[in-house]
Parts: C-alpha cells; structure tokens; sequence
C-alpha cells in the first residue's frame, strides 16, 4: 500500500521538522545566553593574569593580610559558578537535540522498513506545497549531524577551560562564536520556510 | 532601615525585640551595600578607561609637539577628561563615604549587642538566661555572629578607601585591573558571611524554619 506508506512517512516527517523547529529555538537563545557567559570567563582571565603578575608586597595593598589568595579564591569561585552555568545550559541543549536526534532516527527507520513500497520517483517528486520526501530527509539529518557536532564542539570548547589555564580562557569567547555557522544556520531557516505549507497541511 | 522601619510583630520586648530589629538592620545594610559596590564598580572602571585615555592623549601630544595645529585640540580634551575624571572620583568618594556610613551603623549594632549581653550577665549571672530569647542560640552568639560580620566589611571598607585613594594615580594596567576585580569581588566578604546572616535571620524569626 504505498499510498498509505507515504502518508505515515510524511506524518512523521511533520513531527521530525516540529522537533526541528524546537531544537532551533532553543539552541538560537541557548547559544546566545552561553555566548555571554563565555564573554564573562574571557573577562575574567585578564583579572587573574593581571592578579599573578601584580607582586602585592610593591603595591599600596601590602597592607591587606592574604589579598592575593584571598582574590584569587573570589576570581576561581566566579569562574567555577560560570562553568557551572555552562554545563547547565549544555544538559539543557542536550536534551532537546536528543529529542530531536530520535524523532529523525524514527522516520529514517520508517523510510527504510518502506523502501519497497515507497517508488523512488514518488520519494524525489515534490509540489508547490509539499517538499520531496528525499529533500525532507535530508534537510532533517542535515540539521541533527550540525546540531550534533555544534555540541560536540561546544562541550570540547568547555573542556579545555579551566581557572589555569588562561589564555584559553581569554580566547573562549571567540572560539565559541565560530562554533556556529552562519551557513548552516541559514540552511535550517530556509528548511523550515520550505515545510512550513507542508507542516499545515494534515 | 531603622528600627522603626521593622513591623511590630508579637510582644517582643527589651532584648529579644532589640536583637530581632538588628537582625533586620544586618539584612538591609549589607544589601545597600551591595548595591553601592555595584555602583561603584561602574564608576571605579570608568575611571581607569579615562586614565587610559588620557595617558594616550598624553602619548599622542608628545608626537605632536612640532606641529602647532592641532595642539590647542589635545589640550582641551585633556582638560575635558581631567574633569570627567575628577567628577568620576568625586562620585566613587560618595560611594566609599556611604559605605564608611553603613560600617558605622554595623559597629554601633555590635556595641549595643555586647551591652545587651553585659545586660544579661548582670541579670541572670555569667552563665547567661536559662531559656534562649528565640529558638536556640545563647544571647553571645548574636554579639558574636554581629562583630564576626561587622570585621569582615569593616577590613572591605578599609580596602575600598585605599583603592579610592589610588585608583586614579596608579600607571600600571595590571594593578588597575587588581583594584577593579578587588573592588567587585570583595575578597574580604566570605560566603560564610552569607550563611551567618541567613542563620541570624533563621533564628530571629525573619525567616520561616
């Protein structure tokens, strides 16, 4: 029946461009609040670098019993609550890539289990409302393999910080910025622009 | 902020209800403070940024020097931001002036605590009441908890003066941006703070157990 195979495939091909549509709001603001919080660890690094190259004792602070410890356990504390915040915002984009990552595992499968019913000139043909179930396809595992590796990417990036290490610091706020990619990003848009007709049509 | 300004509640009376309006006063001043060490983070970076500036200025008048033109330009931004500056030290002196308020305030807070304990010795002996004012701490431990307190800004505020007093003077990047991050991280305060003046406040009543 191949008419009613490709209509439990378009079916869940909805669902998989609606978990898109949630997968890219979240990982839009999610990128953009992380992006500030990475801006705060790249302005503490110089704090710290300029607190270890400051002698204390030659300074009008002498006075002051423990100041450097004492600032530098402040700086290391901001930096650890900023990491924190971090790993908080990555759970969350996590959880909605995964929700996403087996929404486009359940509609490949479902493409394959049908392939002998579903007639390859059927799968490429598309109209003025409704994208080819192959375009569709691949827009959608398009998209999951950028997520996937822009949480790769970021969770590495993260990795790599830590209160020692400063010039790394110092340099996350950019390195975060080029995990995206404006390409890629403007791919996903033009996708959803692309289903949008299709995705009201039940 | 002062004592009228705490709601009657119940019939407390005499020590309980002077301890209760201090724990009150505790909250409220290290909030204002808070909020001044904000303010005054704002001022204290603009003024390095103008110092910054104006060593540029300097720097680029010296390269100047042979050409008349545009001489008399530099020399008017540097006045420009000599006043920028001083109005920018004038406000971060407000700043440290009201903080230098506030530890008073504290420091009266833990005489007046130490009294009530005198108070209680005088009454009921050195080993104090038999029953506790609130829920369980022994009348010395409000004193204590206020004076452990009133030595931690007490030591901040001492800090923020002498960064008041440098700020603007000093040529090195790095101990500028010392005093800024001394300025907004208040090394002096500790965490443990915090948790002194929740359990104060546990205790007093001002927050549901």
């Amino acid at each position: 029946m191949p008419g009613s195979a490709l209509l439990s495939l378009q079916q869940e091909l909805r669902r998989g461009f609606e978990a898109l549509k949630a997968a890219k709001d979240t990982f839009d603001g999610g990128h953009a609040e992380c992006q500030e919080l990475v801006s705060s660890l790249g302005n503490l690094a110089p704090q710290l670098k300029a607190l270890k190259q400051v002698q204390i004792s030659e300074t009008p602070l002498s006075g002051f019993p423990c100041l450097q410890q004492r600032l530098h356990y402040k700086l290391s504390l901001a930096v650890d609550a900023l990491l924190a915040k971090l790993a908080e915002k990555m759970a969350a984009l996590q959880k909605v890539w995964d929700a996403f990552a087996q929404q486009v595992f359940t509609v490949v499968q479902l493409y394959e289990k049908n392939t002998d019913a579903l007639d390859i000139s059927v799968c490429v043909s598309r109209s003025a409302v409704c994208p080819s179930v192959s375009d569709m396809l691949e827009w959608l595992q398009d998209a999951d393999r950028y997520y996937r590796l822009q949480l790769m990417q970021s969770r590495l990036l993260l990795q790599t910080l830590t209160p020692t290490d400063l010039t790394s610091m110092e340099t996350a706020p950019n390195r975060w910025r080029s995990v995206r990619s404006a390409r890629q990003e403007e791919r996903i848009a033009d996708a959803l622009c692309q289903v949008s007709i299709f995705l009201e049509t039940e | 902020m002062s004592q009228s300004t705490t709601p009657q509640k119940g019939n407390l009376t005499g020590s309980a209800r002077k301890l209760k309006d201090d724990a009150a006063d505790w909250h409220n001043l290290t909030l204002r403070w808070e909020r001044l060490n904000d303010e005054g983070s704002a001022t204290a970076t603009n003024i390095v940024n103008l110092g910054l500036n104006k060593k540029s200025h300097a720097e680029s008048e010296v390269v100047m020097e042979g050409g008349s033109l545009s001489s008399g330009d530099l020399s008017e931004n540097l006045t420009k931001s000599n006043q920028e500056l001083e109005e920018e030290c004038g406000k971060l002196k407000d700043v440290v002036d009201k903080m230098a308020n506030i530890v008073s305030k504290m420091e009266k807070m833990v005489q007046a605590e130490r009294g009530i304990c005198e108070l209680e010795a005088f009454q009921f002996g050195e080993k104090g009441r038999p029953e506790p004012l609130f829920h369980s701490w022994p009348t010395k431990q409000f004193a204590e908890v206020s004076s452990q307190l009133y030595e931690s800004y007490k030591q901040e505020l001492a800090l923020k003066k002498t960064i008041l007093q440098e700020l603007a003077h000093t040529a090195n990047a790095d101990l500028s941006m010392v005093y800024l991050s001394s300025w907004l991280y208040q090394p002096y305060i500790e965490d443990s703070g915090k948790l002194l003046l929740e359990s104060l406040l546990l205790e007093t009543g001002h927050r549901p157990l």
